[in-house]
């Protein structure tokens, strides 16, 4: 059962097009990672999703129930947070659920020390939330938002601020939570975050959905993983690329290019290059290959197709 | 989204949130303590805030003192109150970036917004409650429960006291709410604390600026600051409610419209919208500091619009009685006999030094011919006593006159205990909504009277008394003529009972 179909999303803001005929759902259990780099669509589809603003058009179901954003109906069971999470710092973390708790109806309250200690925060419940770090106060969103025993999680960029060590630790607390039916939706610009979180991706780019599909088939899609490669004549490197199957190449956005393609493809590109008389004066790998599969969902030339 | 008790959480959750504030809880310190203090400081020292409504009696009651609290409640403390628990109400999620972690719980924006009011209001009430109990207490424990002097002159029992001085801080509550009001709306607007909680305060200073100007009781009536002084009539005498009903009214009136206009600015916010550059913080202050202005240069054009509400009539019908009361209070004190019922014969005559005959002012100047017919040798005397006064909008004065008429601040009773002089100073406020007293008018021309008819010395006073207070004088000259003429004629004793006895 699908706890989120929204179709047709469309919003502007003066004029500017900020979401344009977006679909997508997120089925129960499911964890939908939504892609696309910053300005892509992505907190603005969340916070329609949350009740925070209304489409200019398109229809919104969550969890059966058709979302009316003039009365905030059917958004009972549906928790999250939009951009960072904010809590007022000179309540101790404890205190902030508290508060929240009250919005919620005396439920929510039981949940508190559970949460906490659930996102790692029991030894810190005290402190106040001035002296938390951004991780810290990640962590506390995604506390706040369990407390509401929710059944579909919205979560924008749920990683930030957090340590590798965070990102996994909270990676597999949402999988966990799926497993327990809960849909989880969370967006990203990095893909590289989600990977191996998700179960599926959804793609934004300038406001449209570009790509939708699991991610198995993400991976499918990938050519190979990203390089940064930087030679004597890039200019002659890239058509050597250009003239060449199997891999794509783009002038990076500092100095150098950036080279998606398989292991064999790179070997075989490299000779070239030497064969040419170009010097590769530095080969690096700077995306695996779902990363560059998202980078070449999102890059310049695909999203304007 | 909202459950039932969505609206009693949204309430609890801005309650908690504002009682664990610092400025929550020095303004609790001040409320409770602050009266204890300012009363110990008071009792360490002779002097008297004498400017403020019944100062010069902070010695002389503890009812007294709170009352003085609460004037200086209305004056400042109170507006600050306000803007300091609801200035931030809103603005503060703003600062925090909080709007969209309460707004995507179980609440909606107008639960949110009522319940964010309702805690504002509940604290700005209990913190009030807590200063009128504290003052109260601090009066009884510092200076005593003696009896108070009201504004009329009267003399009110400690128990009954007790009554008015509580009722008079509940009467402060509509005021307060209203302050509160317009800190939620300087605070919806701006988004800016320090607007929401100064706001509120500069708006009293501009509201107390415009009390001083024009002579028109619309709009000083329309001010908000005027409903702080609803209790006067309480304490008047008589007693006058009809203030009390128009400013209790004019503070709902603000409070309506504060909070209408803040609801339609939440209501049409957009709380998740794009990230946006910040508007720069002084814009939106300097709108209502313009807006502000603009409002106070219109209503100083209109402050004379409207019948005027300080006269020197209703001074005169008020200060006469009061002084009278109080002459009558103060030669009790001093030991000697005044029956029951005895009045002074008084005839008074106030103006102003601009030559305005009506509004606010301090140049307002009240003189009181005291004639004590006295049978035996001399058949009456006059004294002459000038009061300068300080009238305010709301009909309240204070008068002080100069030692050599009516002895220093402090005076010993029969018993030889130190005591305040009542005359020294005293306070008064009369009705500015009641009919204009029939202020007695000079003779027309070419009427047969001219002066006192008498003769002799006495006839010559009553003239100089007619001449130096003014044709207003005529017709208590009139009654004093009337009682010397049937002392000569050998008195009522009834009447020559009631007199009072100056030289005595």
């Amino acid at each position: 059962m699908a706890t989120v179909i929204a179709s047709g999303l469309s919003k502007r803001y003066d004029g500017i097009r900020a979401l344009e005929s977006v679909d997508i759902s997120v089925g129960e259990g499911e964890v939908r990672g939504l892609l696309g780099p910053n300005g892509a669509g992505k907190t603005t589809l969340l916070r329609i999703l949350l009740g925070l603003i209304a489409p200019d058009s398109g229809t919104v179901e969550l969890l059966g129930r058709p979302l009316d954003w003039a009365h905030r109906t059917a958004l009972e069971g549906v928790a999250g947070f939009v951009e960072e999470p904010s809590f007022y710092p000179y309540l101790s973390a404890r205190a902030n659920l508290e508060v929240l708790a009250e919005l919620d109806g005396p439920r929510a309250r039981w949940r508190i020390g559970g949460a906490l200690e659930l996102l790692g925060l029991g030894g810190r419940a005290e402190d106040r939330v001035g002296g938390y770090s951004s991780g810290m106060r990640q962590r506390l969103g995604i506390a706040a938002a369990l407390t509401r025993d929710p059944r579909l999680l919205l979560l924008d960029e749920p990683a930030t601020g957090l340590d590798p060590e965070g990102a996994r630790e909270i990676a597999g607390l949402l999988r966990r939570v799926a497993g327990e039916g809960v849909a989880v939706l969370l967006s990203s610009h990095l893909i590289g975050e989600l990977d191996g979180l998700c179960d599926s991706f959804s793609v934004l780019r300038a406001g449209r959905l570009v790509w939708a599909g699991s991610a198995a088939e993400m991976r499918a899609r990938a050519q190979g993983s990203a390089y940064r490669i930087a030679t004597s004549d890039d200019r002659r490197a890239r058509e050597l690329a250009s003239d060449r199957g199997g891999m794509r190449i783009e002038p990076a956005a500092d100095h150098g290019l950036t080279l998606i393609a398989g292991e064999e493809d790179l070997d075989e590109f490299v000779l070239a290059l030497g064969r040419a008389g170009i010097a590769v004066r530095h080969l690096a790998r700077a995306m695996n290959p779902l990363e560059s599969a998202f980078f070449a969902l999102t890059g310049p030339d695909e999203g304007d197709r | 989204m909202s459950h039932p008790g969505a609206l009693r959480g949204a309430y609890r959750a801005e309650r908690r949130k504002l009682v664990a504030q610092v400025s929550t809880r020095v303004l609790a310190l001040v409320c409770g303590l602050g009266p204890f203090a300012f009363a110990a400081v008071l009792s360490g020292q002779s002097g008297v805030p004498g400017d403020t409504l019944l100062g010069a009696w902070v010695h002389g009651s503890g009812y007294a003192f709170s009352l003085v609290v609460l004037g200086f409640g209305g004056y400042l403390g109170f507006p600050v109150l306000a803007g300091a628990l609801a200035g931030d109400i809103l603005s503060c999620e703003d600062r925090y970036g909080t709007w969209k972690t309460i707004l995507t719980r179980s609440g909606t924006r107008r639960q949110v917004f009522a319940g964010k009011l309702a805690a504002a209001a509940t604290l700005a009430v209990g913190l009030l409650a807590l200063a009128a109990v504290s003052s109260v207490l601090a009066g009884l424990l510092f200076i005593g429960d003696q009896r108070l002097v009201g504004l009329g002159g009267t003399v009110i029992g400690a128990g009954e006291a007790l009554w008015l001085v509580l009722a008079a801080w509940l009467l402060a509550i509509p005021a307060l709410l209203g302050f509160a009001s317009l800190a939620v709306l300087f605070s919806a607007v701006s988004r800016n604390g320090i607007v929401g909680v100064l706001g509120p305060v500069l708006a009293a200073l501009l509201m107390q600026l415009l009390a001083l100007v024009g002579t028109g009781a619309w709009m000083h009536g329309a001010l908000l600051t005027a409903a702080f002084d609803g209790w006067h009539g309480l304490l008047a005498a008589p007693r006058f409610y009809l203030p009390l009903v128009i400013e209790s009214s004019v503070a709902v009136g603000w409070i309506a419209a504060a909070l209408g206009a803040s609801w339609w600015v939440v209501r049409r916010r957009d709380f998740a919208g794009p990230p946006l550059p910040r508007r720069p913080g002084w814009e939106p202050a300097a709108r209502i500091v313009l807006g502000a202005s603009i409002l106070t240069v219109i209503l100083g054009l209109v402050s004379s619009v409207g019948p005027a509400a300080v006269t020197a009539a209703r001074l005169e019908a008020s200060v006469q009685p009061t002084f009278g009361r109080l002459l009558v209070l103060q030669q009790r004190e001093l030991g000697r006999t005044v029956p029951a019922g005895a009045q002074a014969n008084l005839r008074t005559s106030c103006r102003r030094h601009s030559g305005q005959s009506s509004g606010p002012g301090d140049d307002w100047t009240c003189t009181l011919t005291i004639v004590s017919p006295r049978a035996g040798v001399e058949p009456f005397q006059l004294t002459t006593v000038t009061y300068d006064l300080s009238v305010r909008s709301n009909g309240c004065y204070r008068a002080e006159a100069p030692p050599s008429f009516v002895g220093q601040q402090l005076m010993s009773d029969a018993a030889g205990h130190n005591v305040i002089n009542p005359l020294f100073i005293f306070y008064g406020c009369f009705d500015t909504t009641a009919s204009p007293p029939g202020r007695p008018v000079a003779p027309a021309p070419g009427s047969t009277r001219r002066g006192s008819k008498l003769t002799g010395p006495q006839g010559r006073a009553l003239r100089e008394a007619e001449q130096a207070a003014g044709p207003g004088v005529v017709r208590e000259t009139e009654e004093s003529e009337r009682a010397i003429e049937r002392q000569a004629e050998g008195s009522h004793p009834a009447e020559e009972s009631s007199r009072l006895n100056l030289g005595g």
